[in-house]
């Protein structure tokens, strides 16, 4: 599989909370290629085997936003909570999934400007109700805590680009599961764990866990980061098709920031710097901090529209994460530095 | 029914350029009745009954859907664009688009790089932009051009009884009509499928003055709020309770006598409880020298959006009330 039929695949399966689609779907493409285990806090993780004991963790988050049902009213009408950030401006007259006893589609409320006065309130998610049309069959179908997820499906647009829901962290995702793919059956100078860790949107809580119990010595994140855009501050994106976004910040291992800048290259992959003044955003912060402290890194993305149904990439951009991917772990990373 | 508003709604209309949607139209209708295509590309087709008609009648159903049309493209290759017809920003906000055979997203800034008052109210309509993925201007002017319409993208899905599409305003209509002029009429009766509704009831002032029609019955679909947390008086309508029809919206004052026959038809609808919106009957009605006017419209939800929720059953019901309508004003029974 290419790496679009791969990223269009996990962005089509789901993954949030007890909807495990994409990490089927990881645990499955990993199977194929390496050893795989389960994890608490994470969605998949595939072992590869390598001439020494020295352990370099390439993470990324198989989690997405989304929403939880907290009521389901006689009428058919779902009250919900936002389940990572999002833009509640979106949200009117969207159609989206309910992860029920069966999948439904469901559309949020919408109204229009001359009938609510012009007062359309968009601070609480609660007001903005979802339309199942399923009436007083609702309830037995759909029950608190069910999950709601987005269900643009992804598209082509010109050249490389591509547009569609959870490319946060499907990308990243894509990536892991195409370097894994590329390093298998391959002599490797150092172990590799493939970790597709879960509730990043809520906390970074799957690589607190799975950070710990997998003790690697150096990590990589490999996630999505603002991507520009007319009305995107220059000095806050990537640019789209300007290749991998290595991280550099106090919270990052700067050798490591600089070996993956050296690897790009030496090898002719294309790249760019993303300098942040702290915390990442991403989980480097937190695996950073894991046990005694593992020396970490962000491998970023550019992505327009994050966290809406219309997240855009270029291909491109996926292809130089991999390639840096794959030739860092070839040159064993900071094995010997 | 259901297929013909799947493949109806699927279609690309964007007031202006109605194209696609007549052509299918016309292949539906062809063999079943006398059509011709007007200079403005309204569709006028006349339907031959069983019994001449004592008054001449004309049912309308507007082709044309609410999008966007491209005015220009910036340096960096994203397309501005302007509304064509009245669509809320909240609608537009980082939507699948389509223009021709061109895919883009409309795009913005990320609720992670705004200021907390940024996230509370609506972006201003001039700040979004349509992502194609081009890199530049040259390369996107290649793809498209200034005055393209664009259609937001929006799936087709059965919800129970009820159905989510766009453009069921007034995709409907054009369905309930069609079923009308394919199967045997009991009357004579004239059919428009107009263009340019949502840009000022524009092609049902040409429509109507070239049939010159006694009566006109619209066939439209027309907001219901009845959703939770809204008071009944607010609601506009039902879903699920017939078509909606109207005594007086701001676009037209009805015939109160045809108002009253709906109502006593035995077949299920219900008032329209707002004096609200507008249809094509505002150009009807007022053509030459005044024509009687009636509006059946569908209750829907989430109008002039790609996820409109609409009840089958209200579709069935329309269609019943239609034909009761047709023959009652053809053959005098109705005055």
């Amino acid at each position: 599989m290419d790496i679009k039929e791969i990223l269009f695949a996990l962005s089509s399966a789901d993954a949030l909370g007890s909807v495990r689609e994409a990490a089927e779907l990881s645990e499955k493409f990993l199977s194929r290629f390496c050893e795989t285990r389960r994890l608490r806090g994470a969605g998949a993780v595939g072992f590869l085997k390598g001439k020494s004991d020295y352990t370099i963790l390439l993470d990324a988050h198989i989690d997405q936003i989304g929403m939880i049902v907290t009521d389901v009213d006689g009428d058919g009408f779902l009250t919900v909570s936002n389940s990572g950030g999002i833009d509640i401006r979106a949200l009117p007259a969207r159609t989206v999934t309910v992860h029920g006893k069966e999948k439904i589609p469901a559309v949020f409320f919408f109204f229009l400007p001359h009938l609510s006065d012009g007062k359309a309130e968009y601070t609480d998610i609660s007001k903005i109700k979802l339309d199942t049309g399923l009436k007083e069959k609702a309830r037995s179908i759909i029950s608190a805590g069910d999950y709601v997820t987005f269900s643009a499906e992804p598209l082509q647009l010109v050249g490389d680009t591509v547009s569609g829901r959870s490319f946060d962290d499907r990308a990243g995702a894509a990536c892991l599961l195409k370097t894994a793919e590329r390093l298998s059956g391959r002599e490797l100078p150092c172990n590799v764990i493939i970790l597709l860790s879960d509730a990043e949107e809520l906390g970074m809580r799957g690589a607190v866990t799975s950070a710990f119990e997998l003790e690697p010595d150096e990590a990589i994140a490999v996630d999505v980061s603002f991507g520009d855009g007319p009305d995107i501050p220059e000095n806050e994106c990537g640019r789209l098709g300007g290749g991998a976004m290595i991280g550099i910040s106090p919270v990052l291992d700067r050798a490591l920031s600089d070996r993956l800048a050296s690897i790009s290259e030496e090898n002719g992959i294309k790249y760019q710097t993303e300098v942040m003044g702290g915390k990442t955003g991403t989980n480097a912060d937190v695996i950073s901090v894991s046990r005694g402290g593992v020396r970490t890194c962000t491998v970023s993305v550019p992505l327009r529209n994050m966290h809406t149904e219309a997240e855009t990439l270029r291909l491109s951009d996926l292809e130089s994460v991999c390639a840096l991917l794959e030739k860092y772990v070839l040159s064993g990373g900071l094995m010997n530095a | 029914m259901l297929d013909l508003l799947r493949e109806l709604t699927a279609l690309d209309g964007v007031s202006g350029d109605e194209g696609a949607v007549r052509d299918y139209i016309i292949s539906k209708i062809s063999g079943h009745c006398e059509y011709e295509t007007d200079p403005l590309g309204n569709i006028i087709a006349f339907k031959k009954g069983r019994n001449r008609s004592v008054k001449k009648l004309l049912a309308d159903a507007h082709m044309d859907e609410v999008g966007l049309i491209i005015t220009s493209v910036t340096a960096d290759g994203f397309l501005k664009f302007a509304a064509v017809g009245g669509i809320d920003t909240s609608v537009l906000m980082f939507r699948q688009v389509k223009i021709g055979g061109v895919n883009g997203v409309i795009s913005g800034k990320p609720v992670h790089l705004m200021s907390g008052d940024e996230k509370k109210k609506l972006p201003k309509p001039d700040s979004l932009y349509i992502d194609i993925g081009a890199a530049s201007r040259e390369q996107a002017l290649t793809l498209v051009k200034p005055g393209d319409r664009a259609v937001i993208r929006g799936g087709f899905s059965l919800m129970g009884s009820r159905v989510t599409a766009k453009a069921l305003d007034d995709r409907i209509g054009c369905a309930v009509l069609i079923s009308l002029l394919t199967k045997e009429s009991e009357y004579d009766f004239y059919a428009s499928f107009t263009v340019q509704e949502e840009v000022g009831l524009r092609g049902a002032k040409a429509a109507a003055f070239r049939v010159a029609p006694d009566a006109a019955l619209v066939l439209e679909a027309t907001t219901a709020a009845d959703t939770a947390g809204v008071p009944e008086q607010g609601m506009v309508c039902r879903l699920g309770q017939g078509p909606a029809v109207s005594f007086m919206d701001r676009a037209t004052v009805y015939d109160r006598a045809y108002y009253e026959a709906a109502l006593k038809s035995g077949i299920k609808c219900q008032p329209k409880t707002a004096v609200a919106g507008g249809n094509n009957s505002g150009s009807l009605h007022l053509s030459r020298g005044g024509v009687r006017t009636l509006a059946l419209s569908v209750p829907c939800r989430y109008i002039h959006s790609p996820s409109s929720v609409a009840d089958m059953k209200d579709i069935e019901s329309t269609e019943r009330l239609a034909e009761y309508m047709i023959n009652g004003i053809c053959s005098g029974r109705i005055e």
